[in-house]
């Protein structure tokens, strides 16, 4: 669906059931360069248990009106906007790679607006190497390149996923590439310059989970290590035969543990 | 792994997960019809698309999901379904999109199932086609109608050969919002990927060279998941909630992969046009080796060409290889590695010698395939293409006397040896 935040049209997938602010909401929150499609595995699983869920696209991504926002610090003020724009007093935040940075910024500054947080493969912060920087500035298909080879574990790269027929790394691409080419290069400048990372972790308050993948090129175990020390008695969960790409490569045992998780800490009817 | 898998690679190990239980390094046939759920809320959620597995083989099989994923990634796209047949594909790909009152503006020189679909069956559902000359752009510009939601062409026409300029082709497309779908055939992955040139979909009968055993009947539609179904409200079966599925939105929730959802959640599941799990393993040995055998097939194929121009009765050869060739330049571009191993020719005292010839060849198979491991002729006039009118044969390309030699991976001086015999019953036709 579509609706206005601070005059901008963005778009979120409802997960095929309409958008209904009485019901329980959960928030997705996508990574660097990609968009609402990343959770098709998990949107309509919840939305069709009595959730509201919005699987949002960020400014300036595929269907989400321009251009994309600058720093992690915007954009957890702008998934506030989203809420406001929804009359949505309270939501669960399930948040991938960038999108958990997004997420630590939105609890930490609205603690009473968060009922539980699913960060998944993420750390404090997201340095990002000069050279992808300046590809994503000037060589997109480089940097797009750089991005699903890193992303994707074994599984991606062999074209299989969980959906028959469908190749998960092939959809990376087409989702990266069709985006516009200013998204990929803002998305990593705004990662790689996010300092408010361990502040914004020790001030999260509600129930936090943190899911962690063996095989994770872009968020190691060094820095996921970090979120997990910084972050209040959190839930820790591992994926040892994953890579950066949770979600879309261990769909069912992902979906698992959100499910429990978000079931037990806020529960819908 | 950061590199990106190379195309033999893929060729052998793209789309399968090694069988958890036993460790079948080979792709195992899973021969059932069905499938046991574990509880009811994974049924439902199979059942409902949210979550991927299989329920029927109608609609998916874990055989025939391995050569999807395989072909999805050879081809570069983001999704691929197979089918029963590449006509079947054909069917699913086009219907999948248009409905009653719209139109398609295909190439005139395409395989005569293909232009029978488009000028006897598919009007009967209200969809109409218009045909251009493939070597006219202007032609397939002129033809686009307010209701025209495809453009429809084979990259290496069958049998004329000619060549589509995919990316003006494209162009033309992108400019009006309309899919191009490429039956990319003739080519296989490993000559040419139409994507990589603007193509949004494409089709093959993996009956051909990739099978390449003649052993098993197989389509496929691979979605490009890069056209922007959302930018017009010209594909409502796309973009608009679909009833059958309470109420999917397939363009917001499946994205680059929607087409190929759509045609899985209505065409496999209403139509029900499937690939055996046996024959999708079948295709799978095939493709195992695609490269090896496409360099052999081109290879033989440049010998043969050689062979024949420089015979006495022969009187014409085409191959978009040959500089005399009006395609030979897109050929250059577009197949570096070689445009097909599909030739034609005409044998001097025409339609008559023709049969002479085909009749005292051996080794070469008289048949209705092409793609074969092993080298096949055939006279389309009076067989592929003999269901469409005197116009339509002249706009395809295809002339009385011409033989349609698709060039097999035989010992090339063997092929010549049986071909020295069809030209000599064919000498005694035509006299002199």
């Amino acid at each position: 669906m579509y609706f206005e935040v601070n005059d901008k049209q963005v778009f979120a997938t409802t997960g095929g059931k309409p958008f209904d602010n009485s019901k329980p909401v959960i928030v997705f929150l996508h990574g660097s360069g990609l968009d609402q499609t990343f959770w098709g595995l998990h949107t309509r699983f919840f939305a069709f248990r009595g959730y509201s869920v919005l699987a949002l696209a960020n400014p300036g991504h595929t269907h989400s009106e321009g251009p994309p926002l600058e720093s992690i610090e915007d954009l957890g003020e702008w998934v506030n906007d989203v809420l406001v724009a929804l009359d949505v007093d309270d939501a669960s935040i399930v948040a991938h790679s960038q999108g958990c940075l997004i997420a630590l910024e939105f609890a930490s500054r609205y603690p009473d607006k968060i009922k539980s947080l699913s960060l998944i493969t993420s750390g404090l912060a997201t340095p990002v190497n000069d050279f992808l920087l300046k590809a994503a500035e000037s060589d997109p298909t480089t940097a797009v390149n750089m991005m699903v080879g890193w992303g994707f574990g074994s599984a991606g790269h062999l074209h299989q996923g969980p959906i028959p027929g469908n190749s998960m790394a092939g959809g990376g691409f087409k989702v990266m590439f069709g985006n516009s080419p200013t998204a990929l290069a803002t998305d990593l400048h705004a990662c790689n310059n996010y300092q408010n990372g361990k502040t914004a972790a020790a001030a999260v308050q509600c129930p936090v989970q943190v899911l962690i993948a063996g095989k994770d090129k872009m968020a190691p175990a060094k820095a996921t290590a970090q979120l997990v020390e910084h972050l209040n008695n959190p839930q820790v969960i591992r994926f040892p035969e994953s890579g950066h790409m949770v979600p879309l490569e261990v769909p069912n045992q992902c979906r698992l543990v959100l499910r429990d998780f978000i079931f037990a800490n806020h529960p819908a009817g | 792994m950061s590199k990106f898998l190379n195309f033999d690679t893929l060729s052998l190990h793209a789309g399968q997960t090694i069988d958890p239980v036993f460790g079948a390094r080979a792709a195992p046939i899973y021969q059932t019809t069905s499938y046991v759920f574990p509880d009811t809320d994974t049924a439902s959620s199979i059942f409902n698309l949210e979550r991927g597995g299989h329920a029927y083989t109608r609609i998916t099989n874990p055989t025939v999901g391995v050569l999807e994923q395989r072909i999805a990634a050879l081809e570069g796209g983001s999704a691929a379904v197979c089918t029963s047949s590449g006509m079947a594909a054909t069917f699913c790909a086009i219907t999948a999109i248009l409905s009653q009152g719209d139109h398609i503006v295909a190439s005139s020189q395409m395989y005569g199932g293909n232009i029978s679909l488009m000028k006897n069956t598919l009007p009967r559902f209200g969809i109409t086609a218009s045909f251009f000359d493939p070597t006219d752009i202007d032609a397939c510009k002129a033809a686009i109608q307010d209701n025209t939601k495809l453009i429809y062409g084979e990259l290496i026409g069958n049998p004329g050969l000619d060549i589509l300029d995919l990316e003006a082709i494209a162009d033309i497309g992108a400019e009006h919002n309309i899919p191009f779908m490429v039956d990319a055939t003739f080519n296989t992955p490993y000559l040419c990927r139409p994507f990589e040139h603007g193509a949004n979909i494409t089709i093959h009968s993996v009956t051909k060279w990739m099978g390449g055993h003649g052993m098993a009947i197989g389509g496929v539609v691979v979605d490009g998941g890069n056209f922007d179904w959302g930018a017009t409200d010209k594909y409502p079966t796309i973009t608009v909630p679909y009833a059958p599925f309470q109420g999917i939105n397939l363009w917001e929730e499946f994205g680059p992969s929607a087409f190929a959802t759509r045609i899985r959640a209505e065409a496999m599941r209403d139509i029900g046009p499937s690939m055996a799990p046996m024959n999708a393993f079948l295709l799978l040995q095939g493709l195992e080796t695609l490269s090896l055998r496409m360099d052999k097939h081109i290879s033989n194929t440049l010998q043969l060409i050689e062979y024949l121009e420089n015979h006495e009765q022969v009187t014409w050869v085409s191959h978009p290889s040959m500089s005399s060739h009006s395609s030979h330049e897109l050929a250059q571009k577009y197949l570096p590695k070689g445009a097909g191993s599909i030739v034609g020719f005409g044998v001097k005292g025409g339609r008559d010698a023709g049969r002479a010839f085909i009749e005292a060849c051996d080794l070469a198979s008289h048949l209705a395939n092409v793609g074969d491991a092993k080298t096949l002729i055939i006279h389309p006039a009076t067989t592929t293409h003999s269901r469409i009118d005197a116009d339509a044969l002249v706009a395809a390309g295809i002339t009385e006397d011409m033989i349609r030699l698709s060039v097999g991976l035989e010992d090339v001086q063997d092929i010549m040896a049986d071909f020295d015999n069809g030209f000599r019953a064919a000498k005694r036709v035509a006299g002199g």
